[in-house]
């Protein structure tokens, strides 16, 4: 089974180099976008209610009854 | 000369002499090794002979010998590579964007360079100039009849070809930098011979358009990048 895995593995990415480049360039891409996506989100949630998207309401709410 | 020939020949006699004997010497040294290995297990140093084998024996690492198929344990190298060259290649790329990111304008910079126009207060029909990144910028509140004026010109007739619709992205706003492309004077607006601006300098004529008509400038009155946010603001840059 694990066999049947490996060598499938290998004949689909390794054994072409260029396979093997375009599947690591490709997954670098990949991998990119989601390491970006998740460590933000860790960010937003660390820092929740201090960041000024979270508290810009209260702020552009009041301006605009300075305005008024 | 008779000297040299003669240590020359006893030179030569040496060396024949001595070939013979270290010839002997490695084939029985071969003929030792040959026969060690043939006889010890493959785990035995094949530098020993049988005699001295007890003294120098290898360990068997069997235990250690990895148990799953080659072509498994060659996946998992070649995977370890493979994530290697993944880490770097992202790594490179953050590395050189940080870089690039770092030389372009910053957010004030860009703020700085951007003017928000409030449109309720211009009424039709009337010009204004704004000053944006040190130069002056012509806001016309333009009426149907100019539109339609700007609109019957035959565009092939015009020294810088160009559409009127090509040149406005809401019909009624006409937004332009206020700078004469002949020398850089600033036009005055609704004068001249095409009821657009007309450059003092050298007398050039713009149209309602802001397309030059008549006069030594050799282009249209330049656009700049502006947009609508909403219906009644306007962003230039």
């Amino acid at each position: 089974m694990a066999g049947a895995i490996a060598s499938a593995l290998y004949q689909g990415l390794f054994r072409r180099n260029a396979v093997f480049l375009s599947t690591i360039f490709a997954s670098a891409f990949a991998f990119e976008i989601a390491y970006d996506t998740g460590s933000n989100k860790i960010w937003d949630t660390m820092n929740r209610g201090r960041q000024w998207k979270d508290v810009k309401h209260r702020y552009t709410v009041q301006e605009e009854e300075d305005d008024e | 000369m008779s000297l040299s020939s003669a240590s020359s020949s006893l030179l030569r006699a040496c060396a024949r002499q001595q070939l013979p004997t270290s010839r002997a010497a490695i084939a029985s040294c071969q003929q030792r090794r040959g026969g060690a290995t043939a006889s010890k297990s493959s785990f035995d140093s094949p530098f020993t002979s049988a005699k001295e084998s007890s003294n120098y024996k290898v360990p068997d690492f069997s235990k250690y010998a990895s148990k799953k198929s080659p072509r498994s344990n060659q996946v998992f190298s070649y995977f370890m590579a493979g994530s290697l060259g993944l880490a770097s290649a992202v790594g490179a790329k953050a590395t050189v964007q940080d870089f690039l990111v770092n030389m372009s304008a910053s957010a004030d910079v860009l703020a700085q360079a951007k003017v928000e126009i409030g449109l309720g207060a211009i009424p039709e029909g009337k010009n204004v100039i704004i000053k944006w990144r040190g130069k002056p910028v012509f806001i016309r509140h333009r009426t149907q009849g100019e539109i339609d004026e700007a609109n019957q010109v035959d565009v092939t007739s015009l020294r810088d070809p160009e559409a009127d619709q090509d040149r406005v992205q809401k019909p009624e706003w006409l937004v332009m930098l206020g700078v004469c492309t002949h020398l850089g004077c600033v036009p005055i607006g609704e004068s001249g011979d095409f009821g657009g601006w007309f450059c003092p300098c050298h007398g050039s004529h713009y149209d309602i358009s802001g397309r030059i008509r008549k006069g030594p400038a050799p282009l249209n009155l330049e656009v700049p990048s502006y947009n609508f946010p909403d219906e009644d603001t306007l962003i230039i840059g």
